[in-house]
């Protein structure tokens, strides 16, 4: 019964597709702009926890095979007392058991992975303070030859290179981040003003019959906000699924060189919130302008 | 129920639309404002829905004083007013029962309440037998009569109407005056701006005409023209 008008249909169905086309460019764009913030959040944790975990001075570690015999760490402990304190300033051993415990605060929010190592898989280590920062290359060539020795880190230099990379690679993402938000504002405050746009005469209806002025904005807002939860739901599974190859952006475990940093899901669960919040509050803030913009009373 | 008090409206970049505009219109009246093209009919009806504001003077409407509502009040005062237009303005993509419930549910009514009104008001301007219909399968006339459905389901106090038989023929126009006298007769306050002569004529209300924003005649049981009743 119902009679269409061909021109009808085109026009009614023409301005749906333009609206889903911006609606999926808004969302697209918070996302890419939230992950970006949130892989800035992952990285500075990964550096965080490399930083934390090697204050106190240590500069060198001589990691000892986890197997490694008791006369083997004697020698090494023996040949360290030798060199204080001409070449080095002081040194601690720290043994399996402490290791495991270093590891345990480290890996909290892994109960996993804390379960799957024991105090007899870790490595014993030396914690050397070199007397010269230019020992510290030499202490490393020297030591690594030894019996027992698995491998010799210097975390200082690899926390100041790590350090240096982030930097860049945060002020790169964080332009990156800033850049495309000012984009994704600028498509949902649009797709709002289509919104409004394609329901004109309603809202016209609205004004005259008296609707208050929430209740005329309330939905248009509402779309904002779901752009803005959408994209930043998008956003939050690619940095938590994501966060270990953020996390490898910024350089390997000053810990153990062969392995890169880590973030715990835990950790990633709560920059992944946090990225959440923000996407709803630019949604909202972005419709709301809108709606103040072009929805006049 | 509305009172002008030496109100006058000037457009930016325009003309005086009104000029010092002193006018009261009594509850349950029913008033003409006729006048030519451009002389300040529609203004004069925008003001009382504070859809513009006046430069000078003040404008009571329902016992208060327009100028001085505050923003978020005048939703409120809207509801006490219903309008209708030349154009209808209904929405198109909405049957005619759909568009009168409309004006209820965006005021935040129960859904029993739109239930129990919308039939009857439809029932009241003959449209009964066509709630299921869309305006573009109704005549003018029709149109018209959902417009007045809407604008009335809520029981207004006062009905605006600006032209609303403009784009209607003589019978179809004698059937939507009848409807607004109707209403009239329940209580509501109407005001009605028009062009035409004859109906004015036939109805012999009182008649208020404009002239480039001034009041030049306040007739009671008037005519169009300048004749005496
Ligand atoms: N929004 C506006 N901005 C500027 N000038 C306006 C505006 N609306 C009306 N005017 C001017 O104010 C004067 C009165 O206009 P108004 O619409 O009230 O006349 P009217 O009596 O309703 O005319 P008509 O019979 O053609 O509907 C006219 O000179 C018009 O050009
Ligand atoms: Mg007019």
């Amino acid at each position: 019964m119902t009679m269409v008008s061909p021109y009808v249909m085109r026009e009614t169905g023409g301005n749906l597709a333009r609206n889903i086309v911006m609606t999926v460019a808004a969302v697209v764009t918070m996302a890419v702009s939230l992950t970006a913030l949130g892989g800035v959040l992952i990285m500075r944790q990964a550096v965080n926890k490399a930083t934390v975990q090697w204050q106190g001075g240590v500069q060198v570690a001589i990691f000892m095979k986890p197997a490694a015999s008791t006369q083997e760490i004697a020698a090494i402990r023996h040949e360290l007392d030798g060199m204080v304190p001409d070449e080095v300033k002081s040194f601690r051993y720290v043994d399996k058991s402490q290791a495991y415990t270093e590891f345990k605060g480290m890996f909290s929010g892994e109960p996993d992975l804390v379960k799957v190592m024991s105090p007899a898989t870790m490595p014993p280590s030396f914690r050397v303070v070199p007397a010269k920062a230019q020992n510290v290359q030499q202490l490393a060539s020297n030591y690594n030859q030894q019996p027992g020795v698995y491998d010799v880190g210097y975390p200082g230099q690899v926390i100041k290179d790590t350090l240096a990379h982030f930097s860049t690679l945060r002020t790169v993402a964080l332009i990156v981040a800033g850049g495309v938000m000012l984009g994704a504002i600028a498509l949902v405050v649009n797709t709002i003003q289509l919104a409004i746009f394609a329901r004109r005469r309603e809202v016209a209806v609205m004004k005259l019959v008296g609707a208050t002025n929430w209740f005329i904005r309330v939905p248009f807002m509402l779309e904002g906000l779901i752009e803005g939860l959408v994209g930043a739901g998008l956003a939050f599974l690619l940095t938590y699924f994501a966060r270990d190859t953020f996390a490898s952006f910024t350089g390997s475990d000053p810990l153990d060189p062969n392995q890169p940093l880590y973030v715990s899901s835990h950790e990633a669960l709560l920059t992944g919130l946090f990225i959440v919040v923000v996407g709803a509050l630019v949604g909202a803030l972005g419709s709301g302008f809108a709606v103040r913009r072009y929805l006049a009373v | 129920m509305i009172r002008f008090n030496h109100v006058t409206k000037t457009y930016k970049g325009s003309v005086t639309a009104l000029r010092d505009v002193t006018v009261d219109i009594p509850r349950g009246e029913f008033v003409f404002i006729v006048g030519p093209s451009g002389s300040g009919k529609t203004t004069f009806l925008r003001l009382v829905t504070k859809e513009e504001r006046a430069d000078d003077g003040d404008i009571w409407v329902a016992g208060k004083e327009v100028g001085a509502l505050a923003p978020w009040k005048v939703p409120y005062l809207r509801r006490n007013i219903g309008c209708i237009f030349q154009d209808y303005r209904l929405l198109p993509d909405r049957t005619v029962y759909q568009n009168v419930a409309f004006a209820l549910e965006v005021i935040g009514r129960s859904r029993h309440f739109v239930h129990s009104q919308v039939p009857q008001i439809l029932e009241l301007v003959g449209l009964g037998k066509k709630m299921d219909r869309r305006p573009n399968e109704l005549s003018g006339g029709e149109q018209q009569r959902v417009a007045v459905a809407r604008a009335f389901v809520n029981r207004p106090l006062i009905l605006l109407a600006d032209e609303p038989t403009g784009n209607l023929d003589p019978g179809t126009t004698a059937g939507i005056m009848r409807l607004l006298e109707r209403i009239n007769q329940y209580g509501t306050t109407v005001v009605m701006a028009t062009h035409q002569q004859v109906l004015v004529d036939s109805m012999r209300k009182r008649v208020i005409e404009l002239e480039r924003g001034n009041i030049v005649r306040d007739q009671a049981r008037g005519v169009y023209g300048m004749v005496d009743a």
